[in-house]
C-alpha cells in the first residue's frame, strides 16, 4: 500500500471543493458583467480596476481588515489569560471551564447573533439593567460595538485552544528553574512562557483573523444593515445586484489581503520564534 | 557560600504529608545528599530549600538569613533540574547570561563569566548553540553552568544524573564532586542511587516515608545503619533476629535458634530484648561442612557473578542470608556449610 493513497480521500475533496470552485471563481473575475446572463462574453481587468481605484472599496477593505485586527486582539488579550489558567490548573473544574471555553462553538451562528440581539438591543437585557440604575440606554448594536462583540464571543475559543495547547507543552520546570536564577514571576512570563507559547499565539491569531476577516453572518445580523464589510458587499454584489464577476473580484481582492496580512505576521514572528518548538 | 539550616521542617500536599520533621544543618561548602526510594520527600525536602515549595511547618535559613517565607527569586541559589530545564529558545550563552541578568551582571563582566564558566564546565566555545543541538552530557554541563554562573550561596542538584546513560554518569559523579571541591560551594543533592550519594557525598540523608532514618558520613551509613530500612536500601543486608543475653559498652551478645553472636551497637539494650542485627554479605565467610562454627547452614541456592559467587544460605531458624565467596571451591546446592561471621562488622538496628 503506497502511503500517499491514504491522503486521497482528503486530496480529492479539496480538489473537488477548494481548489475547483477557487479557480472558478479567478477565472469569474476577469469576466465583463452582463444584464441578461451570469456574465458577458471577454476578459476584462476592469472588475480590478474598480476595487483598486474606488475609495469606496478601498474604504471597505479597510474597515474589514480592522475589525479583524481589533476582534484578534481583544481576543488574545482576553484568551491569553484563560489559556494559560486552562494550561497550568489542576483544579477540579478544568473540565467546565473547557466546557465553557467550548460552548460558543455548540450552538450554531445565526442562534447566538439573535442571543447577542436579546442582549444588545435597545430595549436589551443590558440597556434595562443599566435603565434601572439609571443610565442608558446605549446604542449597543446596529453598530461596531455590538458587531465587534459577537465577533469576540464566536471566535474566542480558536485563540484559547491553541495558545492552551501551546502552554501545556511548556515543561513547567522552565519556569521554576527561572525563579530560581532571580527572575521574578513577571520577567519568568515575559522572558520564558510568552516566547515558547508563541507557536500557539501563531496559530490562534492566523486562525482569528482569517475567520474574523470572512464573517459574514455576524456583521450582517448585529450590523442590521448599518455596517458593512466585505464579505456583506460580495453577498450583496452576487445576491442583490447579480454583480458575480464583480463580486468574485472583491472576495479575491479580500482573500489576497488577508493572505499578505497572514505572510508579513508569519515573517515577523518567525524570528521571535528561532529555537522554539 | 553558606551554611544550611533546616529546622522542623514538614510539608503537607493536601491532606498528604510529605515531609515531616526534617531538621538537617549543612555547612559551609559541605556536599550533603538526600537519598532514599521515590516519594520518600527527599525532593520536595529540597524544593522547599529553593523557595518553590512553601513549607507547611518549620524554618529554613541561609546563614543567619531566614528565607522561609522568600520566593526562589530572592535565595540567591542555582538549582539543577533532572530535565535539565535549559530554555530551548535561547543558545547556550542566552541561557546562561539569562542567570546573570537576573542578578544584574551585565556587559563585559558577563561576557567574562559565561566564557568562564564555560571553559570550567568544558563547553568553551559552544555559546552560540541551541539545547537541542547537544548531548546529555553536554546538556547537563550547561545546567550546571547556569545554576554556578551567578555564584549563588548554595547549589541544588535534583536527581541531576538520572536522564544519564551509565559510563556518562559515572564520569559526571567525579566530575560534580571535583567542581564543588574547587569552588567550596554549600551542596544540596537528591538522588535514589545510593552508590552516586556514597561516591559524591560528605554526608548522606536517608529518608524514607517523608522523615529522616539517618544522617551520617558514608562510612557510617554503610557498616552502621540505624534502621532496616537504611541497612537494606545501601547495599545488601542479611538481617539476623534475636535475644540479647549481654550488654556491654557498645557491644551485645545475641542469641538466635542457630546459635550466639556479638553485634556493635550505639544505644544501650536491655537483656531479654528481641532485636534484629545487619551483616553485610562481604562480612561473612563460607567454609565447607559443619565444624564447630557457631554458625551452620544449608546451601539454598547459588549463582554465579562472574568474579563472585552468590550463595543463599538458610539457617536453623529459616533465616536465609545472602553469602558472596571468590570462585574456587564451589559447595555444591544442598550442602551443609559452616559460616564464619567477622563480628565486628555485625551491626545493631533500632
Amino acid at each position: 500500500m503506497r502511503r500517499w493513497l491514504l491522503a486521497l480521500p482528503a486530496m480529492l475533496m479539496v480538489g473537488l471543493f477548494v481548489v475547483v470552485p477557487y479557480l472558478n471563481i479567478v477565472v469569474m473575475s476577469f469576466r465583463a458583467p452582463s444584464p441578461s446572463a451570469i456574465y458577458g462574453p471577454g476578459f476584462t481587468l476592469d472588475n480590478y480596476a474598480r476595487i483598486l481605484s474606488d475609495p469606496l472599496y478601498l474604504g471597505l477593505l479597510k474597515d474589514t481588515l480592522l475589525y479583524a485586527l481589533g476582534t484578534t486582539s481583544l481576543c488574545f488579550a482576553i484568551g491569553f489569560p484563560v489559556a494559560y489558567h486552562l494550561a497550568r490548573t489542576e483544579s477540579r473544574w478544568r473540565g467546565l471551564l473547557y466546557a465553557g471555553v467550548l460552548s460558543p462553538l455548540l450552538t450554531g451562528v445565526v442562534i447566538r447573533c439573535f442571543g447577542w440581539i436579546v442582549l444588545l438591543a435597545n430595549n436589551g437585557v443590558i440597556n434595562q439593567l443599566l435603565g434601572l440604575a439609571g443610565l442608558g440606554p446605549y446604542r449597543l448594536m446596529y453598530n461596531p460595538v455590538g458587531v465587534t462583540i459577537a465577533l469576540v464571543h464566536v471566535f474566542l475559543p480558536f485563540m484559547i485552544l491553541p495558545i492552551m495547547n501551546a502552554i501545556q507543552s511548556v515543561d513547567p520546570r522552565l519556569s521554576e528553574a527561572a525563579r530560581t536564577m532571580g527572575a521574578s514571576s513577571a520577567r519568568t512570563f515575559v522572558r520564558v512562557v510568552l516566547p515558547l507559547s508563541l507557536p500557539g499565539v501563531q496559530s490562534g491569531v492566523i486562525l482569528v483573523f482569517v475567520l474574523s476577516a470572512s464573517a459574514y453572518i455576524i456583521p450582517m445580523l448585529l450590523g442590521g444593515g448599518q455596517v458593512s464589510t466585505t464579505p456583506t458587499v460580495v453577498v450583496q454584489q452576487l445576491m442583490g445586484s447579480l454583480l458575480w464577476p464583480f463580486g468574485a473580484t472583491l472576495a479575491l481582492v479580500l482573500s489576497f489581503t488577508a493572505l499578505i496580512v497572514v505572510a508579513l505576521f508569519g515573517a515577523a514572528t518567525r524570528r521571535a520564534m528561532r529555537g522554539v518548538a | 557560600m553558606a551554611r544550611l539550616r533546616i529546622e522542623r521542617l514538614s510539608k503537607a500536599f493536601g491532606g498528604v504529608v510529605a515531609v515531616q520533621a526534617v531538621d538537617l544543618d549543612v555547612a559551609e561548602g559541605e556536599f550533603v545528599s538526600l537519598l532514599g526510594p521515590s516519594g520518600c520527600g527527599k525532593t520536595t525536602t529540597l524544593r522547599c530549600v529553593a523557595g518553590l515549595e512553601e513549607p507547611t511547618v518549620g524554618r529554613i535559613l541561609f546563614g543567619e538569613r531566614d528565607v522561609t517565607r522568600l520566593p526562589p527569586e530572592q535565595r540567591l541559589i542555582g538549582m539543577v533540574f533532572q530535565s535539565y530545564a535549559l530554555f530551548p529558545h535561547m543558545t547556550v550563552g542566552d541561557n546562561i547570561d539569562f542567570a546573570l541578568q537576573m542578578r544584574g551582571v551585565r556587559g563585559d563582566e558577563a561576557g567574562r563569566r559565561i566564557a568562564g564558566v564555560l571553559d570550567t564546565v568544558q563547553l568553551k566555545g559552544m555559546e552560540a548553540r541551541y539545547p537541542r543541538e547537544l548531548s546529555g552530557g553536554q546538556q547537563q554541563r550547561v545546567a550546571l553552568a547556569r545554576a554556578l554562573v551567578a555564584e549563588p550561596e548554595l547549589l541544588l542538584l535534583d536527581e541531576p544524573l538520572a536522564n544519564l546513560d551509565a559510563k556518562l554518569r559515572e564520569e559526571m559523579r567525579f566530575f560534580i564532586r571535583s567542581l564543588q571541591r574547587r569552588l567550596q560551594i554549600t551542596t544540596l543533592y537528591v538522588t535514589h542511587d545510593q552508590s552516586e550519594a556514597m561516591i559524591m557525598s560528605d554526608r548522606i540523608v536517608v529518608m524514607f516515608g517523608g522523615r529522616i532514618h539517618q544522617t551520617g558520613r558514608p562510612e557510617d551509613i554503610y557498616h552502621r545503619p540505624a534502621t532496616a530500612e537504611v541497612a537494606n536500601f545501601i547495599g545488601q543486608a542479611n538481617m539476623l533476629k534475636g535475644t540479647v543475653v549481654e550488654w556491654r559498652e557498645g557491644v551485645a551478645t545475641v542469641a538466635a535458634a542457630w546459635g550466639r553472636f556479638r553485634c556493635g551497637t550505639s544505644r544501650p539494650v536491655p537483656e531479654g530484648s528481641l532485636v534484629t542485627a545487619m551483616v553485610r554479605p562481604e562480612a561473612l565467610r563460607l567454609a565447607n561442612g559443619a565444624d564447630r562454627s557457631e554458625m551452620t547452614g544449608r546451601i539454598v541456592a547459588r549463582h554465579f557473578l562472574g568474579n563472585v559467587l552468590d550463595y543463599r544460605v538458610g539457617l536453623a531458624d529459616g533465616t536465609v542470608v545472602c553469602v558472596q565467596a571468590m570462585a574456587g571451591s564451589f559447595p555444591p546446592e544442598g550442602a551443609t556449610v559452616s559460616l564464619k561471621i567477622d563480628q565486628d562488622k555485625v551491626w545493631l538496628l533500632r
